[in-house]
């Protein structure tokens, strides 16, 4: 059975805005992700499953439950990570704190201690004085102090620092490895690509594709990043018939995706021409995915 | 320096407990785009504020154009525009709303930027501001920062939120910026986007720089190491032959080159059947987290 089900959720905003007829349906024990641009219906999706927005059509469930129907349970069982963070301001992270622990019953003190020393949050500050990334640190830990079997991440680590991205990661893999079923909406690839079992795009309100991780890491195509020092080289190279995933003119420098088998071809055709660098990105979702990004849409200009 | 925009002096803000910035100074030269990264709390957005003159030094001193904001805000903000780190937006309707208010405000009387922005960054400014998500809110601070069409723009983490596709297009108005002669200082979690753009970065830690890196410098001088594969041990010999400084382990080569020696080493391949090229470079990451890291464990040891 999945711990998490979206079945034909549809909810329109009106001028295209909205989700239309998404089913996502999560395992115990499963990370999925879930990307797509801007606007596209991530976190709206991610507000039924909450129970914070009422299905027009389908519905949503955690656990068996009616997300809608059970909205205020959920909000004390799930681990829920919201995208954009509100927090009272009145109060120290550590009244804060204490507050969330009463409300939701927490007994253990100890994760709590861990968490704290784990993303380095010293909560005995007013919420006022704290800067956004140490905002999120403490928001992440209130989602996390009561050990929750289910967690819904809303852009997780949007506004952490480096190293906390990497810890966020490391805490992910470790929730994982206790059999947490984990929902991860992300717009940064490489934390999708670390921990995520399967895989699903949003575009303008719709799943346009879901895939196993495993499947798309076994194309072994490679990229290599090719700068030249004359314009001639530059210019003759791109002409060549390889799939170039970008090319920037006033650098001199281009990003060629070819199959491994053809890395020979790629190296001989480059004979004879001047090479500033060559460099090899390391194949990422993002190369795969920017193509569904690109959704072409045009606004209407504002006028006076 | 005469072309100095930017200019931070000993800096000081020390809010206790450790935290604030200390002793930091910077020099952000006209026409370039200089990046600021450090980890959360690390006196980034500290900083910033008082470029924009709304804080007031504890310790040294803050110009913009020659001028210090603190004492003189109003003349400073003629010529800057500024994206914060935290958006509140005003009690407004709609994207559109926002924008003609905004107008007024910074004395746009031309919309033309303000609409080229707009496109480039894909917004429906019709939208419901109440009811953005997050990535569009960005969007429109964005906007309503830049139609001002300043020489100077400071920007805190302006593509937090923003979805791959868009920071590409925002990274492009940056350049576009940049050719017009514009300085930019812009503080980021991302280190694509600070490589793609920037020409020099500087990283703090704990309230203090740590290192100024000059981007080309770094770009030309790191050292990339690869192992090419060839079709046979042969083949691998007669390369060994060519390029002395590399290492032959059956069909496989490995050697290291300097960006600009790349050429040369590519050279010694000819006529050889290449089988596969993986390569390895130090980035600003590992550089990141190695300045970040040597910085945390001299402080440990204290």
């Amino acid at each position: 059975m999945s711990e998490i089900l979206v079945e034909h959720l549809t909810k329109d905003y009106g001028h295209g805005r909205g989700v239309f007829d998404v089913n996502i349906g999560i395992d115990k024990g499963e990370c999925y992700g879930f990307l797509g641009p801007n606007g596209a219906g991530k976190t709206t999706t991610i507000r039924h499953l909450m129970g914070f927005s009422k299905p027009q059509e389908g519905h949503t469930s955690i656990l068996g439950k009616d997300s809608w129907k059970h909205s205020a349970r959920l909000q004390n069982t799930v681990g829920y990570l919201p995208g954009e963070v509100t927090l009272p301001t009145g109060l120290s992270g550590s009244a804060f704190l204490r507050m969330t622990e009463q409300m939701r019953g927490v007994k253990d003190k100890e994760y709590l201690q861990m968490l704290l020393d784990k993303f380095k949050l010293d909560p005995n500050i007013g919420i006022k004085q704290m800067s956004l990334g140490v905002k999120r640190k403490l928001a992440v830990v209130t989602a996390f102090m009561h050990d929750p079997d289910i967690l819904v991440l809303d852009e997780p680590t949007s506004g952490l620092d480096p190293v906390m991205q990497k810890t966020f990661i490391s805490f992910i893999k470790e929730e994982k490895q206790r059999g947490k079923t984990i929902f991860l909406s992300s717009h940064i690839f490489h934390e999708v690509d670390a921990v995520c079992d399967r895989i699903a795009i949003i575009r303008d309100g719709k799943i346009v594709s879901e895939f196993k991780s495993e499947e798309l890491k076994q194309k072994h195509d490679r990229i290599y990043r090719v700068s030249f020092s004359d314009l001639e080289s530059y210019e003759a190279f791109v002409k060549k018939p390889f799939t170039f995933t970008s090319k920037n003119v006033n650098k001199l420098r281009a990003r060629v995706q070819i199959p491994a088998a053809q890395v020979g071809e790629l190296i001989s055709s480059l004979k004879g021409f001047h090479i500033a660098d060559f460099v090899e990105i390391p194949f990422t979702l993002e190369d795969y995915f920017m193509g569904f990004y690109d959704t072409g849409h045009h606004f209407e200009e504002v006028k006076k | 320096m005469s072309d100095t925009v930017i200019s931070v002096e000993h800096l000081t803000k020390d809010y206790g407990h450790g935290r604030g910035v200390f002793d930091a100074s910077l020099d952000i030269h006209k026409g370039e785009v200089f990046g600021y990264l450090g980890t959360n709390g690390s006196g980034k957005t500290t900083t910033i504020r008082h470029m924009m003159g709304f804080l007031k030094p504890n310790g040294g001193n803050v110009t913009v154009n020659g001028l210090n904001p603190w004492k003189n805000a109003p003349e400073v903000m003629k010529n800057v525009s500024y994206v914060p780190g935290e958006i509140a937006f005003p009690d407004l309707k709609t994207g559109t709303d926002f924008f003609k208010v905004q107008a007024q405000f910074l004395g746009v009387r031309d919309f033309s930027y303000m609409n080229h922005l707009i496109d480039i960054l894909g917004l429906d400014p019709s939208a419901n501001l109440k009811r953005m998500s997050k990535g569009m809110k960005q969007k429109t601070a964005i906007v309503a920062a830049l139609m001002g069409n300043r020489d100077v723009l400071i920007l805190d983490e302006p593509t937090t939120g923003l979805d791959p596709l868009m920071r590409d297009a925002f990274l492009e108005l940056i350049r576009e910026e940049k050719s017009k002669g514009r300085t930019v200082f812009m503080s980021s979690h991302i280190f694509e986007e600070i490589e793609e753009v920037c020409d020099r970065v500087a990283i703090i830690n704990s309230g203090k720089i740590q290192r100024i890196l000059n981007l080309s410098d770094f770009r030309h001088g790191s050292v990339r190491s690869f192992e090419i594969e060839l079709s046979d041990k042969a083949s691998a010999e007669t390369f060994r032959k060519r390029l002395p400084q590399s290492h032959v382990e059956g069909k496989r080569v490995r050697f290291e080159a300097l960006a600009r020696d790349v050429d040369s080493a590519f050279k010694a391949l000819e006529g050889l059947k290449v089988v596969s090229v993986s390569e390895k470079h130090p980035d600003l990451e590992d550089y990141f987290m190695e300045t970040i890291q040597s910085n945390n464990s001299e402080e440990d040891s204290e």
